[in-house]
């Protein structure tokens, strides 16, 4: 592109006077062959100012760039690390629950066994009280027993003592009559009467001495009921 | 000048790489007309309307991979230029990724370069430059700038 005459000389001007320049791809489209020194050096150095401009710049977006990717690094690593914050505290939330729900499991093991334990404590007393129980009416039948037994005994002893009786009433009788018989008759008393005598005598201390047995019985048979 | 790109289009969601992509460009004299824009769906919309109407088309385009904002990827747009709207131009991806799968799928979709991007791009762009006459006459394979 080739450029008029007075555009060239207000672009000189401009350039002089406040140091302003084409800038941009408009400088490599403009034909300076054949164009006087100072138009070539205008666009030599607009050229120069406009790759040292782009230059700075381009460093520029390349640090503002560089930055923009630290941040968004370290953005990405704020984020990874809030996640395994919040994936720890989820952790430690379930490990929580975990626990207390163990906790509830050992509480409710604990009861059971507090109530396991109670109800053994009864077994144990009730078997105690059956033991008692048991021992008491153990106590209960081996006196019935024995006051059973001595009844028994007594009620022998009491027959025995009848028959012995009846045995010495009886003789006494039978003497007595064949005394009497023998004196109503008038027959010899020579032996009769000294055996009467004797038997009878015999007979009351043997009465006497039974009497004193059942009256021991029955006293000692009495104390024992207390 | 006449080794010079004539229009380059950017497509990339990140506006401070606009900047330093157009500011490289300048510099090195790659191209007098660069265009850019932030997403895959606005640059589809535009070569949808240059497959009817040529006039203003670039004739080389730089692909994001991840545009973000947009509802498809660099590599999908490539495969819809080549495959949709013509096959007019050259084009390839500009990206941070290395992926080596990526790289085989712009392959693929018809992409003939890769540029590795990072903070020192203008050593790439200047190797661009010089191979950008063996893309324009489809002699170069797929190359990986790194």
């Amino acid at each position: 592109m080739k450029l008029c005459k007075d555009t060239k000389k207000d672009l000189l001007k401009l350039a002089q006077e406040k140091n302003i320049h084409l800038e941009g791809n408009i400088l490599k489209i403009i034909d300076i062959e054949g164009e006087d020194s100072d138009f070539v050096d205008y666009i030599k150095t607009a050229t120069e100012k406009d790759k040292s401009s782009r230059k700075r710049r381009l460093e520029i977006t390349k640090q503002i760039q560089s930055q923009n990717k630290e941040l968004t690094t370290a953005a990405e690593e704020r984020e990874n690390l809030m996640l395994n914050i919040k994936n720890a505290f989820d952790e430690s939330e379930k490990s929580k629950q975990l626990i207390e729900e163990k906790n509830k499991e050992l509480t409710e093991w604990k009861d059971e066994n507090e109530r396991i334990s109670e109800e053994l404590r009864n077994a144990l007393n009730e078997a105690e009280n059956a033991k008692k129980e048991a021992i008491k009416a153990k106590e209960t039948a081996e006196y019935d027993l024995n006051i059973l037994q001595k009844k028994k005994e007594t009620e022998l002893i009491s027959n025995i003592v009848k028959v012995a009786l009846m045995l010495i009433v009886g003789a006494g009788i039978a003497t007595t009559a064949l005394y009497i018989t023998a004196l109503l008759t008038g027959k010899d008393t020579y032996i009769i009467g000294p055996a009467w005598s004797n038997t009878l005598s015999i007979l009351i201390t043997n009465a006497f001495s039974i009497i004193g047995t059942i009256v021991g019985v029955k006293y000692a048979t009495g104390k024992n009921k207390f | 000048m006449n080794d010079m790109i004539d229009s380059i289009l950017l497509v990339d969601d990140e506006s401070l790489f606009h900047l330093v992509f157009e500011d490289a460009c300048s510099l090195l004299d790659i191209s007098l007309t660069l265009e850019c824009i932030n997403s895959a769906d606005e640059a589809g919309t535009k070569f949808s309307e240059w497959h009817k109407n040529p006039k203003g088309r670039p004739v080389c385009v730089f692909v994001d991979l991840n545009i973000i904002g947009s509802t498809f990827d660099g590599i999908e747009l490539i495969r819809r230029i080549n495959f949709e709207y013509g096959n007019h131009v050259v084009i390839g991806i500009i990206s941070s990724s290395n992926e080596a799968t990526e790289q085989a799928k712009a392959l693929q979709a018809g992409a003939q370069f890769w540029i590795i991007k990072n903070d020192d791009i203008e050593p790439r762009l200047e190797e661009f430059k010089k191979d950008y006459p063996s893309y324009v006459n489809r002699t170069a394979n797929f190359k990986i700038y790194r």
